[in-house]
């Protein structure tokens, strides 16, 4: 046999197996080193598998909550009787608080360390082209910066007392205030005390705080009406946990919250005719629902399509009209890391029972808010995709965690708290007075809502640290959110989560990798949102497969349902659970910004030698008389030139007649004594090989991108049929340079074409070099000007089907 | 200066908004990518908006119902807000790349642009990605100049000023 295996690879591999270990002689780079010397130790709190441990633990907090809404004033003000438990094995001296909104203060350290454009590239530069360009550039900045100056915002604190009324010091830093106790807080103890406070509600589309006013000005009411989100408004506990002691990181606005869980006990008095949506249970409809509202909730919960609950015709009335006073509405809820609210008397209400048979919450009321400007987009698509999203998710994780699950319309583009969500598409109200939407609404209203209610699985009830990892709620609710809009209508284009989408982003030179602290990384969105959504898909799909993926994700839910997990524990559970070894996976897609590109490079074709000379020669000869004759012979026998042997055919010799190919019988009896000379196990299993004559082919890879990635083959025979073949990630242990890999096919199987990674699962950057032979691969400009003829996706606007003419100036 | 433009020039001095929220649908980036095609002679610009995005800018443009999968006319009016809002000088001359068309893949819009290269194939580059900066101060956009796996990647922001690379086939 004469087949060489490329081998040399193997001479550079040495071992790496402790923190320290460097390689110092040639270029041998490990990327399946092990990553427990970059994750924090096992502890008694959590284990090595990626579960909590035995002593897990985390604090509790519960709130008792008063707050009025001054619509007028649009501030909140508002009084907490605060109940913390430290059941860590610590004595704590103080507690520290988040005051949140002390962000929008205007020294903050959010405010002063923006760094505008970063040094040396500040002002409206841009001189190219169109010169009057920058003046749009800063309407938004404009807005704010007037916002900010005209109003005070940022907590006014104006009492901590503890028991007995006795003031507790307190120290307010940034976002962040310390209060001191007249004691430490020993382990298991509980200490009880009270805060007021009081801040003038941010005009949401001006300042973007994720809550916030929004003022209608068009509506019949003299100036208007408002609707209210309300949220961040209560000072929180900051987080102290196992791995990092109290939490003390400032917000600077990007890394979103880090929070306990909690019981609470809320009541909030708004105008008379306001309708209030908000985290909890309602405690006192009979006060503040008439009989038909509170009749049409109890119908809800068994309906098989959203019920109206405040109608249509009931919003159009509070709208137009004035309050009489206010009402307090009460809302309780259950082990909840956070609380929000909204309120308006815009509202129309409709409600949906989500059964959930079996679980704790066995009726489940999925239920949405709008004004009249969300028209058919949210009656038609808000409360049915918070149902579709429960059902999703809750076969991935759990059964939904609590009785409500709600979406509210308003000025936020999108936020989530427990079981309340606020997301922001309208209609476009046209001057005939309909309202229309274009499909890409259509699909960001689907998308947003699933996204957001998504979110109280992840990291509203698996309680991740979004201050420090945000791809650890956005980027798996992301892959998740996808994963249930594509149940929802597989033809839609979801937002992008899948690898081949984030080509563009992995290969660009400047970027983080996705373990980057939250406030540190550029392109958010592409970090800590597509790339994680795509690696697990791709995990999902490709590497580990769906029944073994789906199982170890549902445990890693299962596992931290109302715990707090690190990516630690993310990554042991799911290597654990699915008996995967993915430290490879996980140091190449979160601890390094590299990228796919796996080149074909070469394919040789091998023949099996039988040594017999009758079979071996002729075919030799074969393969010689196939091979295409010399250019100068042909252009001798062109030009006439005399050729001497033809001239002197007499002369002529044994050379004449047989070739270099003859067979002698020297040749025989080597053969014969090749044959004997074998041991009776080689002689087996050569002669099977002479009979079987495979094919044999020896193809040749090289990483280009750094990422070390399974080779997914698509192989074409000459017969054209074709054959999907993966060889595992593993491949690249001791050369993750370059590999080579023999493949064996029988007799009349030839391949005639392979190439990598056909169906784009692993967002291959260069598809070019992944095909052998080459092919010239289009640009997506050469691409597109083939397919432009085609004419896709044309569908009509609703508007325009209509004949309708957009109203320009108004909501 | 007028008192207008002098309090816009003083605006971008200030913080720009800083503060980010769990959008699922407005992602605030635009890559953009420039590349030399050696078969056809041209400097190709594929440019990546998400879909939502696009929406939004439109509507910023004073267009009310826009349908950016739906309708091609609203793909059109975004392109023509693209080719105003990516800047590109070709070896110190400013260009303006024809429209070739656009596309859906996926989440994303894509919107196709070229122009004629420099005869010997080398292209010095003075660029500025604007896209969207007038809809979202906090619009992060990423130009990746060379078609291969291995671009330089720049970054522009609100008010940034243009950025110089050499193109080369």
């Amino acid at each position: 046999m004469r087949f060489v295996l490329i081998a040399a690879a193997l001479l550079f591999a040495l071992p790496a197996h402790a923190q320290g270990v460097q390689q110092t002689k040639g270029n041998f780079e490990d990327k399946f080193r092990q990553l427990d010397e970059v994750l924090p130790d096992a502890n008694t709190y959590r284990t090595a598998g990626g579960a909590p441990g035995h002593e897990y633990w985390q604090q509790k907090v519960d709130y008792k909550i008063t707050a009025q809404l001054d619509e007028t004033k649009r501030r909140i003000t508002a009084r907490a009787t605060v109940t913390y438990t430290n059941n860590s094995p610590d004595a704590l001296p103080w507690l520290w608080m988040q005051l949140d909104q002390n962000i929008f203060k205007k020294d903050s350290m959010s405010e002063l360390t923006d760094a505008f454009g970063g040094p040396g590239r500040r002002g409206p530069k841009v001189t190219l082209g169109t010169g009057s360009e920058p003046t749009k550039l800063s309407m938004e900045e404009l807005r704010r910066q007037q916002a900010m100056a005209d109003n005070e915002y940022g907590y006014d604190i104006t009492a901590v007392t503890g028991v007995g009324g006795v003031k507790l010091p307190h120290t307010i830093v940034g976002t962040l205030m310390r209060i001191d106790l007249p004691g430490p807080l020993a382990p298991g103890e509980t200490t009880q005390f009270e805060i007021e406070w009081a801040f003038n509600i941010v005009e949401e589309d001006a300042i973007n705080a994720r809550s916030g006013y929004e003022n209608f000005p068009d509506d019949p009411k003299k100036g208007g009406n408002d609707i209210f989100l309300v949220a961040q408004w209560f000072p929180r506990m900051v987080v102290y946990s196992d791995y990092e002691g109290w939490h003390n990181k400032e917000f600077l606005g990007r890394g979103e919250f880090t929070l306990e869980f909690g019981d609470y006990d809320v009541e909030m008095t708004v105008p008379s005719d306001h309708i209030v949506a908000s985290t909890g249970t309602l405690q006192n409809p009979d006060a503040v629902l008439t009989a038909a509202q509170r009749q049409r909730l109890e119908t809800a919960k068994n309906a098989a399509e959203p019920v109206f609950v405040v109608t249509p015709q009931e919003a159009a009335a509070a709208e137009a009209g004035n309050p009489k006073g206010t009402k307090t509405w009460k809302f309780a809820a259950t082990n909840v890391r956070d609380f929000a609210w909204a309120s308006s008397r815009k509202f129309m209400w409709d409600a949906m029972g989500v059964k959930q048979p079996g679980a704790e919450n066995e009726t489940v009321l999925a239920m949405s808010f709008w004004p009249k400007e969300g028209g058919d987009l949210w009656r038609k698509y808000s409360t049915t995709a918070v149902a579709h999203t429960l059902k999703v998710y809750s076969r991935f994780s759990f059964d939904y965690p609590y009785p409500t699950a709600q979406s509210v319309n308003g000025p936020v583009g999108g936020m989530e708290y427990p079981m309340i969500t606020f997301n922001g598409p309208r209609t476009i109200l046209n001057k005939d007075g309909s309202r229309t939407y274009s499909l890409a609404t259509k699909v960001g209203m689907v998308g947003v809502v699933i996204h957001e209610i998504g979110h109280i699985y992840f990291p509203m009830t698996v309680n991740s640290d979004e201050r420090q990892w945000t791809w650890m709620d956005e980027g798996i609710n992301s892959f998740l959110d996808s994963v249930a809009g594509y149940e929802w209508d597989p033809n839609m284009p979801w937002s992008r989560s899948i690898p081949r989408d984030m080509v563009s982003y992995m290969i660009s030179s400047d970027q983080q990798p996705i373990m980057t602290q939250s406030d540190s990384i550029t392109n958010l969105g592409s970090n800590a949102y597509g790339k994680p959504a795509a690696a697990l898909h791709l995990l999902r799909d490709t590497i580990i497969g769906r029944e073994r993926f789906d199982f170890a994700f549902k445990e890693y839910a299962r596992r931290w349902k109302f715990k707090r997990p690190t990516p630690a524990d993310f990554f042991r559970t799911m290597e654990e659970a699915s008996g995967t070894d993915l430290d490879w996976f996980w140091r190449g897609w979160f601890y390094t910004t590299d990228h796919v590109d796996i080149s074909l490079d070469s394919i040789y074709r091998l023949k099996m030698d039988s040594k017999n000379p009758d079979i071996d020669l002729p075919r030799r000869r074969q393969e010689r008389e196939d091979e295409p004759g010399l250019v100068g012979t042909g252009l001798n026998k062109q030009q006439g030139l005399p050729i001497w042997v033809l001239e002197n055919p007499g002369v002529t010799d044994f050379y004449d007649k047989n070739d270099e190919f003859t067979v002698t019988p020297k040749d025989r009896k080597s053969y014969t004594e090749f044959l004997d000379g074998l041991l009776p196990w080689e002689r087996a299993a050569f002669d099977r090989a002479v009979k079987e004559d495979a094919n044999y082919y020896v193809l040749s890879f090289s990483n280009k991108g750094g990422l070390v990635m399974p080779i997914i083959l698509g192989l074409t025979f000459a017969d054209g049929k074709t054959e999907k073949m993966m060889i595992p990630a593993e491949i690249w242990r001791r050369n993750a340079k370059e590999v080579a890999k023999l493949l064996v096919f029988p007799k009349g199987k030839e391949l005639v074409q392979v190439v990598v990674d056909p169906e784009w699962e692993t967002g291959d950057a260069d598809i070019e070099n992944n095909n052998y032979p080459r092919r010239i691969i289009p640009s997506r400009v050469e691409a597109f000007k083939d397919e432009a003829s085609k004419a896709r996706l044309s569908r009509d606007l609703m508007g325009e089907a209509a004949g309708a003419e957009p109203e320009k100036k108004r909501k | 200066m007028s008192l207008r433009r002098l309090l816009i020039a003083l605006a971008l001095l200030l913080a720009p908004v800083g503060v980010g929220s769990a959008l699922a649908h407005q992602q605030k980036i635009a890559i953009s990518t420039v590349s030399l095609n050696s078969r056809t002679g041209m400097i190709e610009i594929a440019h990546q908006v998400p879909l939502h995005d696009a929406e939004h800018a439109l509507r910023a443009q004073g267009i009310t119902a826009p349908d950016i999968i739906g309708s091609a006319k609203s793909r059109e009016a975004f392109a023509r807000y693209v080719t105003k809002r990516f800047l590109l000088e070709v070896n110190g001359t400013a260009v303006e790349p024809s429209y070739v068309g656009s596309e859906i893949d996926g989440g994303s819009l894509w919107v196709y642009q070229e122009v004629l290269a420099p005869a010997d194939g080398k292209a010095g580059l003075r660029f500025d990605s604007q896209i969207l900066t007038d809809v979202w101060a906090r619009q992060e956009n990423r130009v990746n100049i060379g078609g291969g796996t291995h671009p330089e990647t720049f970054i522009f922001k609100a008010g940034d000023a243009p950025r110089e690379a050499l193109l080369a086939r």
